[in-house]
């Protein structure tokens, strides 16, 4: 079926049918995939991916009936399980949760960061049907889990989430992805920070085999406010992570890593994008990979700094390890550099794992398996290490040690 | 900023193209346009046989269904095909000069102007030249010294004639016609450029030089350049070229192939210089060359320098393809870009073969208004193991409105391979320029010093003979540029 008929087919169960502006833009996008040529070569989007797969599926969306919980504990901690990507309605003084409305559909083919050709952004916008908006109201320590559940088999989820921290607000946001059934979730998050207002942004990927992950964050920094995300995907599904970031005004942050564990037949996309618009800005890319049997990967970074940011500190680094003869890895990291004044760098490896390493720890009486995953565990010990939540890196190592141990 | 730096910077931006002259020779040419009666013009000019001719018509007809590559980060008008004059010879040139007191005095004279007077070079330098004036080969010496170790070092046109079995067997192995749409064109309507061939074992005694130059208005120059390099054989090869002064925007397609068998090694370096166009932007060559080398061989060797400060614009890729075993691909660039200049260049480096091993040293410079891109692609195929890429591309910006880009492709297929990249973008370092300044240096030799030693690395890797005029035109590109 292609795209039209699927999406007017639908309709029924898609966000904002009734708003001529939203319809509107979602014609012009429908134009794009009938004229679009899916250049795989020229479209980052598109590598590695089934094209028939994300053209052609059977839109199916179940609204949840018993709506998700929100517990309150006292210590500014929340809890939230999203159900079908769908939450309750909640408010107190320090946070307010709502459904997502007409007013938050926004224009992305506008904004020149995202890929015009994104199919899957392009999706997102089209098949709308789920998502929340979060405020975090001004000077507040907050923070909130997502546990992110989905009911049913085949589902197709397009979430869209707003998250404002409003000035001088602070959010430590941990989301959970662990499904076991075979849906698709593809989901946009979009990310406001306010003047001085920070956001430490945690994604834990644990899906099934056919469980299928799309994701895109695309955050935008206003002036002394520092966005961090960290994403650890362990999972047996595809993934992709698509996350961009924005430094609007000056002194601004933005901390973008990942680390991802494959192995079988999986495949995994990443991509991060930093654009600097104002001076004084700071940025950071890390991605480090580990892939095992058939597995595929790909990283694309991208730093771009215009002619006003000035004083920029950019930096990149990719990473990757190849534990078997059929694992393939792509990387592209990127420079786009209009102003002088700056300092941008970025590396990038790919390889095996040091034989003179193992060949060392093997010389002091371990196994060759054992060795190498010591040095697995030593090559993202990093990252590991600078996890300040104790639960959560315990949740991590288990992750960890759930991978290593298929390792042979 | 200063007041200082900003003088230098407007000086910098106001440096002028030294070599802007035009000679006047009387042009012999077809009509403008490209279709099949351009070609077999071509052909029959050249006195072809039918099979080449056959080979034009048919990369032509490829070229017709091809676009432009889209990658590149450059922005260009559209290429009126059609209104290029596809072939120029000065008169009088279907017959070929034996020595140089035949040579048209002006030519010789227009030498003289670039400084590479062909007597003293002959005498001097100990280097072959095969000149090239537009599109006709003009002189070649040295011919009958490189004969007796049976190397040959000739015009594409004249290896066409005398040697079809080579070029029947290499021709196109490498960059095929239709391999994308300037090398489809290259393929169809290339006039000339230089074959060489080394035979079995031999090490080629002295470098050998060709100077291009682009001087009637209007005319695309296409180069085909064939070099092969027998088992066991060792030859180094430059090309340098400068370009006069002209509005028109003029393109330049070429096509070079490098073949490299057994225990080979090729080392290619390149000094670029052509027109840039003028302080606004206006004019300019633009340079659309497509370079690729075979390692056909184990153990065999291709290295590719190039110091690229000219053109309008600049898509330039050297690649080498590394197929035989412990076969070793090199790339050392320098790319300086002023006013409105726009350089995209790189490399490609494709592993194939078990371990291979590439290096990539790339230094962009960018001045003015232009833009400088690396594009490079590091690949390793599934059989090659324990092969090795180390990639470093630094750029220097100087000026604030002028960007630096950096994109590398890296495809790694096997868990033996090894690949490390590493990227740097930055201004000049404020306190090397006071240290400079501080021992009696002026700002303008301050700046060139460490812009010279930011390319050193590139730089020592041309041969002597280059060497100088690679450092000259380091100097002259920032020169009145500073102070």
């Amino acid at each position: 079926m292609n795209i039209q008929d699927n999406y007017l087919k639908n309709k029924k169960n898609i966000f904002f049918t009734e708003n001529e502006n939203v319809e509107n833009h979602r014609e012009i996008l429908i134009k794009i995939f009938e004229n679009d040529r899916f250049d795989k070569k020229n479209n980052e989007s598109l590598k590695n991916v089934n094209l028939k797969n994300f053209l052609d599926f059977n839109y199916k969306y179940l609204v949840p009936e018993e709506t998700s919980v929100i517990n309150n504990n006292n210590d500014n901690s929340y809890s939230i399980v999203s159900v079908n990507g769908q939450c309750t309605s909640f408010k107190d003084d320090k946070i307010e949760i709502t459904k997502i409305l007409d007013e938050d559909y926004n224009d992305f083919s506008k904004n020149d960061t995202i890929e015009k050709n994104d199919h899957f952004v392009n999706l997102n916008s089209l098949f709308l049907n789920s998502g929340f908006k979060i405020i975090i109201k001004k000077n507040n320590n907050i923070k909130i889990k997502i546990s992110n559940i989905i009911t049913d088999d085949d589902l197709t989820i397009f979430q869209k989430n707003n998250y404002i921290c409003e000035e001088g607000s602070s959010l430590n946001l941990i989301e959970e992805y662990e499904n076991k059934n075979n849906s698709t979730s593809n989901i946009l998050n979009v990310i406001k920070l306010e003047k001085n207002s920070q956001l430490n942004h945690f994604l834990i990927q644990d899906n099934a085999p056919n469980h299928n992950l799309i994701i895109t964050t695309h955050s935008s920094c206003k002036k002394d406010s520092i966005y961090n995300q960290k994403v650890y995907n362990f999972s047996e599904g595809y993934v992709r992570n698509f996350h961009y970031s924005e430094l609007i005004e000056t002194n601004s942050e933005a901390d973008l890593q990942g680390i991802f564990f494959l192995k079988d037949n999986n495949t995994s996309n990443n991509k991060t994008f930093v654009k600097h618009l104002a001076e004084n800005c700071k940025s950071n890319q890390v991605y480090k990979g580990i892939l095992n049997d058939r597995s595929k990967a790909t990283y694309f970074s991208n730093t771009h700094v215009d002619q006003v940011a000035q004083k920029t500190e950019g930096y990149q680094l990719s990473k990757g390890i190849l534990l078997s003869d059929n694992a393939s890895y792509f990387s592209k990291p990127e420079l786009k550099i209009y102003a002088d004044d700056v300092k941008c760098s970025h590396g990038s490896t790919i390889g095996p794992i040091d034989e003179n390493a193992i060949f060392y720890i093997r010389s002091r009486g371990m196994s060759k398996i054992a060795a190498t995953k010591i040095l697995i565990s030593s090559f993202i010990n990093e990252e590991l290490s600078s996890i300040n939540d104790e639960q959560m890196a315990e949740i991590i190592q288990k992750k960890l040690v759930r991978y290593l141990s298929k390792v042979k | 900023m200063n007041s200082e730096t900003l003088n230098t910077l407007d000086s910098y931006s106001k440096n002028k193209y030294k070599y802007g002259f035009v000679t006047d020779i009387d042009n012999e040419k077809p009509k403008k346009g490209l279709n099949e009666d351009t070609i077999k013009f071509i052909s029959l000019k050249k006195n072809e046989p039918d099979w080449m001719l056959e080979w034009r018509l048919k990369a032509f007809s490829k070229w017709k269904t091809m676009k432009e590559p889209k990658w590149a980060n450059l922005n260009f008008p559209q290429i009126d095909y059609q209104d290029i004059y596809y072939y120029s010879a000065p008169k009088g040139f279907e017959k070929k000069p034996k020595d140089l007191s035949e040579v048209d005095p002006k030519l010789i004279e227009t030498y003289n102007k670039l400084g590479i007077p062909l007597e003293e070079q002959k005498v001097l330098a100990g280097v072959a030249v095969d000149v090239v004036f537009d599109s006709v080969s003009v002189a070649t010496t040295y011919k009958g010294e490189l004969e007796k170790l049976g190397i040959i070092f000739c015009s594409i046109g004249e290896a066409i004639q005398k040697h079809p079995d080579l070029i029947k067997k290499y021709l196109g192995s490498v960059i095929p016609a239709g391999d994308h749409s300037f090398s489809a064109l290259n393929s169809a309507v290339f006039t000339d450029g230089s074959f060489v061939y080394i035979p079995e074992g031999v090490k080629c005694p002295m470098e050998l030089s060709t100077y291009f130059r682009i001087n009637a208005e209007n005319t695309g120059q296409f180069e085909r350049t064939l070099i092969i390099a027998d088992k066991g054989s060792y030859v180094s090869y430059l090309e340098g070229c400068t370009a006069p002064k002209r509005d028109d925007n003029q393109l330049h397609a070429a096509n070079v192939e490098l073949i490299a068998l057994e225990d080979a090694e090729i080392k290619y370096s390149t000094v670029q210089n052509w027109y840039p166009g003028d302080e606004d932007g206006k004019g300019g060559i633009y340079n659309f060359v497509t370079k690729r080398g075979l390692c056909a061989g184990k153990n065999s060797k291709i290295s590719w320098t190039q110091v690229e400060t000219g053109s309008a614009i600049t898509w330039k890729y050297p690649s080498c393809i590394l197929k035989g075993d412990n076969s070793i691909g090199e790339f050392y660039s320098v790319a300086i870009t002023n006013n409105f200049q726009q350089a995209d260049t790189g490399t490609k480096m494709t592993h194939i073969g078990k371990n291979t091993k590439s290096k990539i040293i790339s230094k962009g410079i960018s001045l003015g208004k232009s833009q400088n891109t690396y594009r490079g692609e590091v690949s390793f195929l599934r059989k090659a193991d324990k092969a090795r890429n180390y990639t470093q591309c630094d750029s220097l910006l100087v000026g604030n409105k002028c960007g630096a880009h950096t994109v590398p492709y890296i495809d790694s297929k096997n868990n033996t391979a090894v690949i490390e990249h590493e990227a740097s973008t930055s201004k000049i370092n404020e306190d090397q320029l006071y240290y400079c300044r501080q021992r009696g240096l002026s700002h303008e030799e301050a700046v060139s010093l460490i812009v010279n030693g930011f390319c050193k690395q590139v730089l020592q890797e041309l041969p002597m003979e280059f060497a100088v005029e690679a450092q000259k035109l380091v100097s002259i590109s920032l020169e009145g540029s500073v102070g």
